[in-house]
């Protein structure tokens, strides 16, 4: 059986045991790395009234350190390719440290930009990657749990940070709450320190010598000939590129982050918008934080289930359309309960899909080259993230009404999970295809893998198959699509 | 609205429009009075008009003519004028008063207040004359048994028009009427009338400076008295309701905003205590007034000590009186966040160690029985690198046994 894209690792996740701590340093990394950069706003009111400047200006600030923690994927990914999760994500704690308690001492926006979103950011992007990297590593029959549980770090530590900025800026006023908060980011170390490496150090050498035969259907013996092309991807897989499942994923999340994260954003003022007052506007969004907080890990044990698990492209694309049906009908509420009722389906979908979509990438490329991926993915996402809301707000500004901006939206991501449904489907068959076509050139004894890229999902697949002899067979199977 | 009537008589009821001449009609006849003391004034002037009142034969007063008109828009300059009924005393005319520079508006709110039980049907005498245009800006009613007050916020100088309606139980002409500023009784300036078992009573007032600012009180006598109150105050000035925290050596902005309105000029007032020292008057580089647009003020302060706390005062100027808004100032030293920052790294580096170390600890205590299974994994993956993958299945088989 041709090996996956990546290597076969030297020994088994775990599914258990130091893992489970490993899924809450993860809570922890990916806690901080999705809430810090919109539980800051509380500060920024105060900081647009010292720096006499506008209230937008301020705003790029949350909006470069998101950018930053995207863009910078591939740069963890690579130092995670080559010195483990655990160095990386403590690095990223100092930076984060080191951005949030110089950027107290800052006299205007530009240094703001500076210390806060690029310093700040990337230390955030060395936490994110590396802690999805790290799940893939440690589990694999329970990784949609553990997935599930470690995103929910995102809106426990939102529901938490947000009202604990606002006492900080009470008691400390806004230099004294980003040096606290500093502080506070160096937790992300201890986390790291948590995220002890799966493979003892005498297996890495063989491991890094193994990874080239990727893309090339060289013989390993020849592997000490690396081309440039071979390089670079033992440090960022490019190959990933021509994965087919790969391509599915990327495309359809460019599509479907247009429209995410607008509606989010834009719940308040429409509730504001609709007469409602700021309390209860809030409160719907807090409604959606605690829905979502529940919703993560338990999608996570539905998706781990046995008949989900199989099929769990089609469960990403449906949570996809659940979430974009949502948007569509919000544009038909009227009052206040309808608003929450939107409020708690739009957290059960967000919930979802956020659960889920780390763990789709990972289906789809196996966890060796889980690290890449994500960092690749993350990258391109960037621009959609970034773009989606100000182009919202400007429908918004257009037509007058948050109406339009929701069925936009919704439509939006209606498209990404047809998409999505479709192409997962093609990409099943086509995988059922090869590997009938494997099982046949395997029979036939022939050693050169046909193609490696396709053939994670294929073995994904054939786990459950039992056309295969033996157990043996099926657990090495299992074992290396890991 | 309604239309103010004498008996037997002719009345012109202006249109709303401002443009419209109008002229107020040949004099009164005698009105039958009621107990209460009426006046009637007229007002009004109209854009670029001159127009003198009389009102004969009335009282020998002669009335007012100064009436002053400018270029408006839709607001009337108004002008009160009081005259006092043939039958009753010839009272001094109310003081004059003049409007000359800015545009007055008038504005009308009203109060009404009912008695319990349900009122009888009585037919009321109409006792209450009023002729010429009046522009109700602002009417509301409020339906209450208990002391009825209301707020209102004037910026300007304008003729503010206080209407009390009152449904009394008993008999309408057993009710007495009256109107009190703060605790004077106003004897002149108001109206009273009668209609369907209502009784209304309007009470107008040209505010021009802060003297004709305050609260203002229609009393109704009957079994038991009722009263309506109307406050006439000038806008509110928000600061800042927490205390704004800083650091020694900071610089820090404290902004005053007031929603609707455009005083005049603003003034910042510092002092711990008491004692309210101006800021800003000897101008120096420590603080600097600024304020982007006439609704806000921003006073920033650099060079922060100890001495610059305490709460300030934003002090807005309006024609009709003063407001001010508080914003409290509050400085700290660095040392406060810092100690929290420290001991948050301690923390943060002791738990690092400790986890550190119980994994060395734990990899120790494997490792003497590990030495073993590391060389027959060596080997393993010796074998991995030389062999293809048929040996994966075995290979895979061997290292589940042998590790974790």
């Amino acid at each position: 059986m041709p090996p996956p894209g990546g290597t076969p690792p030297p020994h088994p996740p775990p599914d258990g045991g130091w893992g489970w701590v490993v899924v809450g340093a993860a809570f922890i990394s990916i806690g901080f790395s999705y809430a810090f950069p919109k539980a800051v706003t509380v500060f920024f009111k105060e900081i647009q009234l010292l720096f006499n400047t506008t209230y937008s200006e301020i705003a790029w600030i949350s909006s470069t350190m998101l950018a930053v923690m995207y863009a910078g994927g591939p740069i963890s990914s690579v130092l995670v390719n080559k010195y483990g999760s655990r160095p990386v994500v403590m690095v990223g704690g100092l930076l984060c440290c080191l951005g949030m308690v110089s950027a107290s001492y800052s006299t205007n926006v530009v240094e703001l930009y500076f210390t806060m979103g690029l310093i700040c950011g990337l230390g955030l992007a060395f936490n994110l990657q590396p802690a999805l990297t790290i799940i893939g590593k440690y589990f694999y029959k329970k990784r949609p749990v553990a997935n599930g549980l470690a995103m929910a770090g995102s809106p426990v530590f939102l529901s938490t940070l947000a009202p604990f900025n606002q006492y900080l800026f009470n008691t400390y006023g806004w230099k004294g709450s980003f040096m606290i908060l500093g502080g506070l980011l160096l937790n992300c170390c201890v986390a790291g320190s948590l995220m002890r490496p799966v493979e003892p150090k005498a297996s890495t050498e063989s491991k890094n010598k193994v990874g080239v035969r990727e893309t090339d259907c060289s013989m390993k013996k020849r592997q000490k000939k690396l081309s440039v092309w071979e390089e670079i991807n033992k440090y960022l897989d490019f190959s990933l590129f021509k994965h087919r499942g790969f391509l599915i994923y990327l495309s359809g999340n460019v599509i479907m982050f247009l429209g995410f994260f607008a509606p989010v954003i834009f719940l308040a003022p429409y509730a504001k918008d609709k007469g409602i007052d700021e309390y209860s506007a809030a409160f719907l969004l807090s409604v959606m934080a605690f829905v979502d907080m529940f919703a993560r890990p338990t999608v996570g044990l539905i998706a781990n289930s046995k008949l989900i698990r199989p099929r769990i492209q089609y469960f990403f694309s449906f949570a996809v359309m659940f979430t974009g049906i949502c948007h569509l009908l919000c544009a038909l509420a009227e009052d206040y309960t309808s608003l929450v009722v939107y409020a708690v389906f739009f957290g059960l979908g967000f919930g979802s899909v956020s659960s889920v979509l780390f763990e789709t990438l990972m289906d789809l490329v196996g966890a060796q080259r889980f690290s890449s991926a994500v960092g690749l993915v993350t990258v391109v996402e960037c621009c959609p993230v970034l773009l989606g809301p100000p182009l919202a707000g400007k429908l918004v500004d257009e037509t007058g009404q948050y109406k339009y901006m929701y069925l936009a939206c919704g439509a939006i991501v209606v498209l990404a999970s047809v998409w999505l449904l479709i192409g997962n489907a093609a990409n099943y068959r086509l995988l059922a295809r090869e590997k009938k076509k494997s099982i046949h050139t395997k029979e036939s004894q022939e050693t050169e893998p046909l193609k490696t890229s396709q053939s994670p999902s294929v073995n994904i697949k054939s786990g459950k198959n039992e056309e295969w002899k033996g157990a043996e067979v099926n657990s090495s199977e299992r074992e290396t699509n890991i | 609205m309604g239309t103010w009537q004498a008996p037997d008589k002719s009345l012109f009821l202006g249109s709303e429009d401002s443009r419209s001449q109008l002229s107020i009609s040949a004099p009164f006849k005698s009105l039958p009075v009621q107990e209460e003391m009426m006046t009637k004034y007229s007002n009004l002037s109209l854009e670029s008009h001159n127009i003198s009142v009389t009102a004969a034969p009335f009282t020998s007063l002669p009335v007012q003519e100064e009436m002053m008109t400018k270029s408006s828009n839709l607001s009337l300059e108004s002008h009160s004028i009081s005259m006092t009924a043939a039958p009753f005393t010839s009272l001094p005319v109310q003081e004059e008063m003049m409007t000359k520079s800015s545009n007055l508006s008038l504005e009308s709110h009203s109060i009404s207040m009912t008695a319990m039980p349900i009122k009888e049907n009585n037919k009321g005498n109409q006792i209450c004359v009023d002729r010429g245009i009046m522009l109700q800006r602002n009417v509301t009613l409020e339906h209450s048994n208990m002391p009825v007050e209301k707020n209102i916020t004037l910026e300007r100088p304008s003729n503010v028009e206080l209407i009390c309606q009152f449904t009394p139980s008993g008999d309408l002409n057993s009710v007495n009427v009256t109107w009190k500023k703060g605790d004077k009784l106003l004897e002149d300036n108001y109206l009273v009338n009668a209609t369907g078992g209502t009784l209304y009573t309007q009470h107008r007032v040209a505010v021009i400076n802060s003297k004709q600012m305050g609260s203002y009180s229609c009393f109704f006598g009957e079994k038991k008295q009722q009263r309506g109150t109307f406050n006439l105050k000038v806008p509110e000035i928000n600061g800042q309701n927490k205390p704004l925290i800083t650091y020694l050596g900071d610089s820090v902005v404290l902004m005053c905003k007031c929603q609707d309105c455009l005083p005049l000029n603003w003034t910042w007032y510092g002092g711990n205590g008491s004692v309210q020292v101006p800021i800003g008057v000897p101008v120096n580089d420590k603080y600097v007034i600024s304020g982007k647009h006439a609704n806000e003020t921003r006073l920033k302060i650099t060079q922060l000590s100890e001495d610059d706390q305490g709460t300030y005062l934003c002090h807005a100027i309006f024609e009709l009186g003063e407001s001010e808004g508080h914003v409290k100032l509050v400085v700290l030293s660095y040392l406060v966040p810092l100690k929290v920052f420290c001991a948050i790294a301690a923390e943060v580096v002791l738990l690092v160690a400790a986890i550190l170390l119980f994994e060395m600890y734990t990899q120790k205590k494997k490792k003497p029985s590990d030495d073993g299974k590391e060389f027959e994994q060596g080997e393993q993956l010796k074998l991995d690198d030389s062999n293809g993958i048929e040996n994966s299945g075995p290979r895979h088989r061997k290292n589940e046994s042998v590790g974790q």
